[in-house]
């Protein structure tokens, strides 16, 4: 029942302003992608052009093959098998449970035996079960998210949206309610494209994350590459708690802007000016690698458990270090960042 | 950018095996761009409401337009020459300026201390209280009118009690007088629009000016003030323009006073022999221009205020303690209560039973003659209260179907009619029933092609329901359209993607959601449309005549007893039903939680 996505030159204009711009974007069947941007890179829209709930300017959807929008033709989401998470859940406030999951299903005059079995299925693998009988705001936070997530497996979609369902969920249930979502997701086989700003929850949910700038997608890649090979500058500067520094590079070696120390070496091939990513765990003790020192004053600190977040000016820079001490503010530290994780971002 | 999606092995790849047994959609469609259902819904509007009103546009400045002998298309500004050269037409539009502006500056200044009293003051029964507005508001203003009358005339029940001396009573048919009944009449209004800003206006911004050392007459001066400025303009506005636009004051009180006001102008120019359409189409475009001065004026200030500032969202705010102050405002309230519904509504009623005014209370005056004869259905009286119960049932089931057909398609269609039918709408509600109605006889009594259309016929109660069904449509769509804006988008978005196609989701998402405020449109329009007035006695038919026209009419021959007798049956009839209706729609209202998403 799940399907391949495929966005082929997908543009919209919305108020004269360039929300997509010519975007591709494939997904596997039983893929989880999610689409990660600030507010305004156009991650929404896509993902209500995909529902059918917006029309694109230009450009072809398919899933599994088949045309859901293009320029002569268009599939109205009530046809189109999708299912989506909303942000607010969604959930009709005047139906129970059983009723909001049985919606659907009556309208595409699925047999009633069948609509019974379906029933039982999602209330089941959601933990539902003795709720059926109950109305949306007689649930917690938690348990609506989950009639939202059995509303959509109950009509067997294509293709599962997801638009920042964790967003109204507080911090202590989030992560639980993401691990559970996410295990069932993958248990089903569902395909799905996951709509966040949070890129530690993109990080956690996705088998790959689009990143997207100004209605296109700056990299598509699993989380790991992304972490590790940022495309560019502004990818990096995306991923939380990463501190961007200018630098000119040639030959490995490499100078920090306005340092006037040794430069410091560097697997980047790039020479000229560029980026230099500092990822908080980054940092060794200075004698390490005494060849890559760097010596700072603390400006803040912040106990965070296993490790102190520092923040440790550089000269006019500014960069975030883990660090196992918590040195007071105004304190001298010294460090040393490993060659092979000193990543050069051209420009 | 195009990139190719990886492969993935386990429950993905046996779910995929799948796909090939899936029964996918239909044919994919073209994206519709012209609907035969969505033109013939505004087809309808624009029949009801926006070529009436263009007709006594045209008539104003074509004056030959509906000439029976000799009809022309000669634009011509002779009778508006002609109106502004009439100096009974003058000093009608210089009236109802004056009485229109001296009514919105009291009216505002009593509604805005009822809801800060009702409100945000610890008085006793301000439960009970808060309900006067809404009495008041529902009671028509012809009733209120006349029945100051009853109470104010030399030889009326004041008088006779000795409250007021018969020289007072004379000077009360006079400009002050007419203010203080329109006062009484449309202060409601401000009530609502400042009593919700007040409810708006959460503690928070007086919290912050407390800490911030300042006192409750400073907090009040320079906090709250400035932040209900806007609603205090709004509601000066809306008052201004009823004020103008009303005819109940007009066709009673002000007739009695001979204090000629524009409304009643248009009505005698276009129903009084020998009719001249003309003229009426000149104070029409008068009292037109007038009205949309004082709409765009108000478009203008709301676009100023910034709807976030004043949000619903603010908490509660505290009630000030008025401690020895209670008392005494407690019976102001109890004395606006009093003057704007008692008295009104006691003087008819003892009309109702008595024989005589002269007679006054004195026990041999009493009779039940006047209300059985109202209840009779076969006496004028008894027969125009049956027709207007009827008429108003269809009116009101009429506009509410459209309002919902029409906000059903407007939901859709978003870009182009959405703000128009909107501007038309909010516009229409300003509109007086006088020029509606005389619409209606231009388009239907005058325009070939109409004027022999089989149905609605002019002269019969078709036209007549039809104009009060276009009357209360703007007011229908305005609300259906507000409480379909309170539900969240995704609702309707989420019934989409789960396979329901649009009559479906109307009739299972949208409708049980808003079945409150329908019921609300319904009985709004139920209980104005008994009482309606202007487009009554416009479009009186010739058989079946509604309550509203009689009352008048036997107002002003003598036959004020059984008048007061038809109102005061009208109105327990309609008090009654509305009640009863609104107390069967809550019992079988879906229940009713939070519609804007799902909160807890």
């Amino acid at each position: 029942m799940t399907a391949a996505l495929q966005c082929r030159a997908v543009s919209k204009t919305l108020g004269g302003r360039t929300v997509l711009d010519g975007l591709d974007l494939d997904i596997a069947a039983g893929e989880v992608v999610s689409l990660l941007g600030a507010s305004g890179s156009g991650k929404t829209t896509l993902l209500r052009i995909v529902a059918g709930l917006h029309d694109p300017d230009r450009g072809e959807i398919t899933l599994d093959g088949r045309t859901v929008w293009s320029a002569g033709a268009a599939v109205p989401p009530e046809r189109r098998r999708i299912g989506m998470v909303f942000q607010d859940y969604a959930l009709w406030p005047h139906m129970t449970v059983a009723q909001n999951l049985s919606f659907g299903l009556k309208a595409q005059g699925v047999a009633a035996a069948e609509i019974a079995q379906r029933l039982d299925h999602a209330l089941e693998v959601t933990r539902l079960g003795g709720l059926s009988a109950r109305y949306p705001a007689e649930l917690s936070g938690g348990q609506q998210q989950r009639v939202a997530i059995a509303r959509c497996l109950a009509a067997r979609p294509a293709l599962m949206l997801f638009d920042e369902p964790l967003s109204n969920l507080d911090a202590a249930l989030r992560e639980d309610m993401r691990v559970e979502m996410m295990a069932l997701v993958h248990r089903e086989g569902i395909t799905a494209l996951y709509v966040t700003h949070d890129q530690a929850e993109a990080m956690a949910v996705s088998d790959r994350i689009a990143i997207m700038r100004q209605g296109v997608i700056a990299q598509f890649d699993t989380p790991q590459r992304i972490y590790d090979a940022p495309a560019d500058s502004f990818v990096a500067g995306f991923i939380g708690g990463f501190s961007l520094l200018p630098v000119s590079v040639a030959g490995g070696r490499f100078r920090i802007a306005a340092d006037d120390g040794p430069p410091l070496a560097t697997d980047s091939p790039l020479s000229g000016s560029g980026m230099l990513v500092v990822r908080p765990e980054d940092a060794r003790p200075a004698e390490l690698h005494p060849g890559n020192r760097l010596a700072g004053v603390v400006q803040a600190r912040a106990f965070q458990g296993r490790c102190w977040r520092l923040a440790v000016g550089l000269g006019p820079h500014r960069i975030r270090l883990d660090w196992p001490e918590g040195p007071p503010v105004g304190a001298a530290i010294a460090f040393s960042l490993p060659p092979e994780r000193c990543t050069i971002l051209p420009g | 950018m195009s990139v190719s999606g990886t492969h993935r092995d386990g429950a993905a790849a046996i779910a995929r095996g799948a796909v090939a047994s899936t029964r996918y959609p239909a044919a994919a469609r073209k994206p519709a761009r012209f609907s035969l259902a969505a033109a013939l819904i505004y087809a309808a509007f624009a029949l009801l409401i926006a070529v009436p009103l263009l007709l006594v546009l045209a008539q104003a400045v074509v004056p030959g337009l509906f000439d029976v002998t000799a009809p022309s298309l000669a634009p011509s500004l002779q009778p508006l020459l002609r109106a502004f050269s009439s100096s009974t037409i003058l000093v009608s539009v210089l009236h109802s300026l004056e009485l229109a502006a001296m009514a919105a500056a009291s009216a505002t200044a009593l509604g805005a201390g009822f809801a800060f009293l009702v409100q945000r003051c610890d008085l006793p029964g301000r439960r009970v209280l808060a309900a006067l507005p809404w009495l008041v508001f529902l009671t028509p203003s012809y009733l209120k009118a006349l029945a100051w009358v009853l109470l104010m005339s030399p030889g009326g029940y004041l008088t006779q009690l000795g409250v007021i001396s018969s020289g007072f009573a004379h000077g009360f048919f006079s400009l002050p007088g007419l203010i203080f009944v329109q006062t009484l009449n449309l202060f409601p209004l401000a009530a609502f629009v400042i009593g919700s800003a007040l409810a708006g206006l959460g503690s928070e911004y007086e919290d912050a000016a407390r800490l911030a050392g300042a006192r409750p007459r400073t907090v009040w001066l320079r906090i709250n003030l400035p932040l209900l400025a806007p609603a205090i303009a709004l509601s000066l506005i809306a008052i201004f323009a009823e004020g103008l636009s009303d005819f109940g004051m007009a066709a009673t009180i002000a007739r009695n006073a001979r204090f000629d006001l524009l409304t009643y102008g248009i009505y005698a120019a276009a129903s009084d022999y020998p009719v001249d359409f003309p003229l009426a189409g000149a104070q029409a475009l008068i009292l037109l221009c007038l009205v949309v001065a004082v709409v765009l004026a108000d478009r203008m200030l709301r676009r100023q205020t910034d709807p976030k500032l004043i949000s619903g969202r603010s908490r509660p705010a505290r009630r000030t303690r008025l401690g020895l102050w209670r008392l005494p405002a407690t019976a102001a309230l109890i004395l606006v209560a009093i003057l704007a519904l008692g008295l009104p509504l006691a003087g008819i009623a003892v009309r109702a039973v008595t024989r005589t005014l002269g007679a006054g209370l004195s026990a041999e005056n009493f009779t039940a003659a006047q209300l059985a004869a109202a209840l009779s259905p076969e006496t004028l009286a008894g027969s125009a209260f049956a027709h207007s119960l009827f008429y108003a049932v269809i009116a009101a089931f009429l506009a509410c179907a459209a309002a919902i057909l029409l906000s059903a398609e407007l939901d859709r269609a978003k870009r182009v009619m959405k703000p128009l039918i909107l501007a038309i709408s909010l516009g229409a509600v300003a509109i007086p029933g006088v020029v509606l109605g005389f619409g209606y006889i231009l388009l239907w009594n005058r325009l070939p092609g109409f004027r022999d259309a089989p149905f609605p016929d002019y002269g019969s109660p078709s036209l007549l329901v039809m104009g009060y069904a276009a009357a209360a449509l703007p007011y229908c769509l305005i609300i259906i359209l507000a409480a379909i804006g309170q539900l969240a988008p995704s609702l309707g978005d989420a019934a989409r993607l789960q396979g329901a196609e649009s009559f479906r989701r109307l009739v299972r998402i949208t409708l049980p959601l808003i079945f409150l405020s329908i019921v609300t449109a319904f009985l709004l329009t139920f209980i104005r449309t008994v009482f309606e007035l202007p487009i009554s006695q416009l479009l009186i038919p010739t058989s079946g005549t509604p309550a509203p026209p009689v009352v008048i009419r036997l107002f002003n021959h003598d036959g004020d007893g059984l008048a007061s007798a038809l109102s005061l049956v009208s109105m327990l009839a309609t008090g009654g039903a509305a009640g009863a209706i609104w107390a069967m729609a809550k019992r079988i209202a879906p229940r009713r939680v939070s519609a804007t998403g799902a909160d807890a």
